[in-house]
């Protein structure tokens, strides 16, 4: 059974809080860098946390908006790989061969939300940190590129466990890291093609934006904007 | 070379390595041993255990995933690898009532502390000079006789053992343990610290709504909601359970969205999220409630006789608040009268609305007075208690803090004067347990002084800080993954919600449970003491507290008592209605007499100091004990997007004005002291405001945050709250100047990005 995974982000629950960012890194075995490599500009957050500032003291608003991969149906990412490690998988997710990545950086390049995020180095962890590495999720080595996946492990495993019980998968079973945390719900995860599931209802309401939809893109990432 | 002799070559330096290896790390033999594992965890396949987290007082509960793992450990003075259950992700429990399966960024880095590589692996004893961090490793046998031993002593005192319990606030069955340790020494103190300690705010409910604790907000409900200063959806209160109910309050109702108003002197997290951002002075937003108070009066739209006894705290209320016309509190809060009005008028149009204060606008000399104040709007508008307004979560007598004021509570700036006087008693042994006051106490309460001269002081702290650096003895605890826990939280839920939860992973390090500790040194003392902890570990106790809960309603129903604490284990608590105990509200004092209108004071003068300071909640460290977490380092502060380091906020128009540019250094100097760090410029912060957060500028916390940043709190003035005592965080005065070029700013963002703001409006 085909999927078409797909997220809504609800810009009016969002409160900027980043229980994203935290749970992507610990779900993902997302290194850090350190102050120094960070300060030039190698730290990676699949997920990150803009935030607008609008107006002068006092009238001042902020808006924040959390931004994963927009896993693109007509991603710019994926052309220009010259090995084809960005590929376009067969659920629709912009996914990464870490393998077959040669480090041309094209990608990141080429990608309108500066959501892809390169390995200067290898990863590493001040013992007895690499505990808490996620064994579902391969660590990515110097001279690759990464980016977020929509928890692919998750997938893969919520799949495999609808398959051993023999049923189809149920809508909201299970949801990437970021969806999972977020204290106000503002994210929803699930399938686009199922014309029932929560996320294919929101992402039909008339609040929803796609970040750059005029550059044609087609992201299956939608936004619903705030009310205010 | 022959392929031959290559692999006798390659062989022989393979077994060299290894050997090495183990040496090096200073195991003892010649190999890694392997234990044997008692895990039954099937390789690659996750169970989940329940847990609470501990990154904060909230008490949100923990769904930890475990997995199969190889982790070197320490086993009755035996190092090697164990293959064991390891906690890999935490998640929120679905079923805790306060967050619901939600978790925030600082729960979600709790990993981190388990698997810190700064933590304490052992007993240890100080063999060098305080603070010089010399130690030898002694057994958990010789460290408890050590405790024991300095103990014995105390216990026999008659009138006044000059025994000293230092601790976080603890909301559970540890500070029903600590007491009973404690009624064995005579005159022996608790003291419970922490920086952000709301102390001003659980009086003034006291007082307003005869519940000494902290509000749960019915946001869920609210149509309308204006915040004095709380930053309820980042650090403070219960931030997961009031960022679920803001969902709810924005989008969760069919045509209904709640609108809401911040207002405050520096943008919050929760600030930016507001519809309607606003400042006011610092210290003056009591009078704004009040001038909100007499528009609902004098426009008829609320009677003062609907506010009660809440209404009556307040001088003038009866009258309705003629001193508090919305010109006089313009003049005062800075809030054009227009806007007051509006707000009032909004308020009572838009049921239920409530108001929430909290923060810095308590943490001035007239805190109460402000806390009284929105109180006595918050009865005005028919809030209080009211679906939509602000609620007190029911809980269950003998298993938290009590509901009463707790009289005769030191805060650490007694304490540390008790030390050094040696008035009314001299201390003579100092226990710690989870507060590091070095840290977070300002330089006049000279706390760091007093721990000098204790001649005894024992920590239970899994990591060397500030505090524990000043340590002789020091017994590290399990990790809170490796521990037995329980929590009563104090507000976020409208349930008695009694967290229990088993150790989610067998200890990595050669520590102890601290109440374990406690409960083996009171056996080891004898008498008194063995009576007063009569139970065999910290296990039997939680089991014998939770037993009778079998009998009431709620979460967990079971045949027998076995059954019903195996199933309160899995389910990570007990929840219900009643547990026939329930708090009631306490009295009023009748000597309260109502509060004039107090203006607050400020530490400097505005001459030499023309700013006032404001240390804030970290998004990242709370209060300072997550920075020793580097993913909570790496994490971007969400306003500026910095990470790794302090930064010092500043109007965008003074920092102009000043010629400061965005990551130069500044100096910041009070009457106190003067710390540097690197400037942001920012638009949402008032222009004679100066923010900075706390958290940064350890000198002792592990590798990641010790001599990082600067430590806001290291330049405050002793100045407190003037009814309650607590320390008034917020009224400090500063200058400010420029000092050079590069501040060493890191920012994750390198500059304003706008490309997606037409996006982000209709």
């Amino acid at each position: 059974m085909a999927h078409r995974w797909g997220m809504v982000i609800d810009l009016d629950r969002c409160t900027g809080c980043e229980a994203c960012v935290v749970a992507c890194h610990a779900e993902n075995n997302i290194a850090t860098v350190g102050e120094k490599q960070a300060a030039m500009g190698r730290a990676i957050h699949w997920i990150r946390v803009e935030r607008h500032w609008e107006g002068e003291f006092p009238n001042v608003r902020v808006r924040f908006q959390p931004i994963p991969c927009q896993q693109c149906d007509d991603a710019p990412c994926e052309p220009v790989c010259p090995t084809y490690a960005s590929y376009q998988n067969a659920q629709g997710l912009n996914a990464q061969i870490y393998n077959r990545c040669i480090g041309t950086r094209y990608c990141a390049n080429a990608c309108p939300y500066t959501g892809r995020y390169f390995n200067w180095f290898n990863p590493s962890w001040d013992k007895p940190l690499q505990l808490q590495l996620n064994p579902d999720v391969s660590i990515r080595e110097s001279g690759v590129m990464e980016k977020c996946t929509f928890c692919f492990q998750r997938i893969l495993a919520a799949e495999a466990n609808a398959q051993a019980e023999k049923r189809q998968l149920r809508d909201g079973e299970f949801s990437p890291a970021c969806v999972q945390s977020c204290p106000s719900e503002a994210m929803v995860f699930g399938d686009l093609d199922d014309p029932q599931s929560e996320v294919s209802r929101l992402s039909r309401s008339d609040r929803g934006v796609k970040l750059l939809g005029e550059v044609g893109t087609f992201p299956k990432v939608t936004y619903l904007t705030r009310e205010s | 070379m022959k392929r031959r002799t290559f692999l006798i070559f390659s062989a022989a330096s393979a077994a060299g390595a290894l050997v090495d290896v183990t040496h090096k790390k200073g195991l003892p033999g010649k190999e890694m041993i392997r234990f044997i594992p008692e895990t039954k965890l099937v390789p690659g396949v996750a169970v989940h255990r329940p847990g609470i987290c501990t990154q904060c007082p909230a008490g949100c509960g923990l769904d930890v995933r475990v997995m199969e793992g190889h982790a070197e450990v320490v086993r009755n003075g035996q190092a090697g690898l164990l293959r064991m259950g390891l906690a890999k992700k935490l998640e929120g429990n679905p079923e805790h009532p306060v967050n619901l399966g939600k978790l925030c960024a600082r729960g979600q880095a709790g990993l981190q502390v388990t698997y810190n590589p700064d933590r304490i692996g052992h007993p240890l004893k100080r063999v060098g000079p305080r603070g010089s961090g010399e130690y030898i490793e002694i057994s958990w046998e010789a460290a408890i006789g050590e405790l024991t031993d300095r103990l014995r002593p105390l216990a026999s005192q008659v009138d006044s053992s000059g025994l000293v319990f230092l601790t976080q606030p603890l909301r559970g069955q540890r500070q029903v343990l600590i007491e009973r340790f404690l009624s064995v020494f005579a005159g022996s103190a608790h003291v419970p610290f922490e920086f952000f300690d709301d102390a001003v705010l659980r009086e003034a409910n006291g007082l307003s709504f005869g519940h000494y604790q902290l509000p749960t907000y019915d946001l869920a409900n609210s149509r309308y909601v204006v915040s004095l200063g709380a930053d309820f959806l980042g650090t403070w209160n219960s931030p997961v359970a009031q960022s679920l109910a803001y969902g709810t309050m924005r989008q969760g109702r069919s045509g209904v969205r709640g609108r809401f108003v911040q207002v405050e002197t520096r943008m919050t997290q929760t600030g930016a999220n507001a519809d309607e951002w606003l400042s006011a002075n610092p210290g003056s937003e009591g009078n704004l409630a009040l001038g909100l108070a007499h528009v609902l009066i004098n426009e008829h739209l609320r009677s003062a006789e609907s506010a009660a006894s809440a209404g009556d705290l307040i001088e003038g209320w009866k009258d309705g608040l003629p001193q508090y016309s919305s010109e006089a509190v313009a003049w005062k809060t800075g809030v054009p009268p227009a806007t007051i009005r509006r707000l009032a008028r909004d308020l009572s149009a838009h049921q239920p609305a409530v108001v929430i204060v909290g923060g810095s606008p308590l943490a001035q000399t007239n805190g109460l007075f402000t806390a009284l104040a929105v109180n006595a709007l918050n009865a005005l508008l028919g809030s209080a208690n009211q679906p939509g307004g602000l609620q007190f979560s029911p809980y269950a007598a003998g298993f938290a803090a009590p509901a009463e004021p707790r009289k005769g509570v030191l805060s650490p700036n007694e304490l540390a004067q008790q030390i050094l006087t040696g008035r009314p008693s001299p201390v003579q042994a100092l226990l710690v347990y989870g507060a590091n006051p070095a840290f977070a106490t300002p330089p006049g309460w000279q706390v760091k002084e007093s721990l000098e001269k204790v001649p005894f002081i024992a920590s239970f702290s899994n990591f060397v800080d500030e505090t524990t650096e000043m340590a002789d003895l020091l017994l590290p605890d399990h990790s809170y993954l490796e521990s037995w826990l329980d929590h009563v939280p104090e507000s976020g839920t409208n349930e008695v919600v009694i967290g229990v939860a088993p150790p989610a992973m067998e200890p990595l390090h050669n520590t102890r449970a601290t109440p374990d500790v406690l409960i083996e040194t009171a056996h080891r003392l004898g008498g008194r003491a063995a009576q007063a902890l009569p139970w065999k570990n910290y296990e039997e106790m939680l089991r014998s507290t939770v037993l009778p809960l079998r009998h009431f309603p709620g979460s967990v129903a079971a045949g027998s008592d076995d059954d019903f604490w195996k199933k309160v284990q899995q389910q990570g608590g007990w929840w219900g209605t009643t547990t026939g105990q329930t708090s009631k509200s306490a009295s009023r004092p009748a000597s309260f007499s109502p509060v004039k209108e107090q203006q607050p004071e400020f530490d400097g003068s505005a001459k030499d100091f023309p700013f006032h300071f404001l240390p804030f909640a970290s998004q990242q460290f709370y209060d300072g004990r997550n920075a020793n977490l580097p993913w909570l380092q790496e994490m971007p502060d969400v306003l500026t997007t910095a990470m790794w380091g302090s930064w010092v906020e500043i109007n965008l128009q003074t920092a102009q004005e000043l010629q400061i540019e965005q990551g130069d250094l500044v100096e910041v100097a009070s009457a106190h002291g003067v710390l540097q760090a690197p400037a942001v410029p920012s638009p949402g912060i008032a222009p004679d405001v100066i923010a900075m957060p706390v958290g940064q500028g350890h000198a002792q916390y592990g590798r990641y945050a010790t001599g990082r940043g600067a430590n806001p709190i290291s330049i405050l003035g002793p100045q407190r709250e003037t009814n309650t005592g607590a320390l008034a965080w917020a009224s400090t005065r500063v200058r400010i100047r420029r000092v050079g070029k590069n501040g060493e700013l890191c920012l994750f963002s390198t500059g304003p990005i706008t490309w997606g703001e037409k996006q982000l409006k209709r």
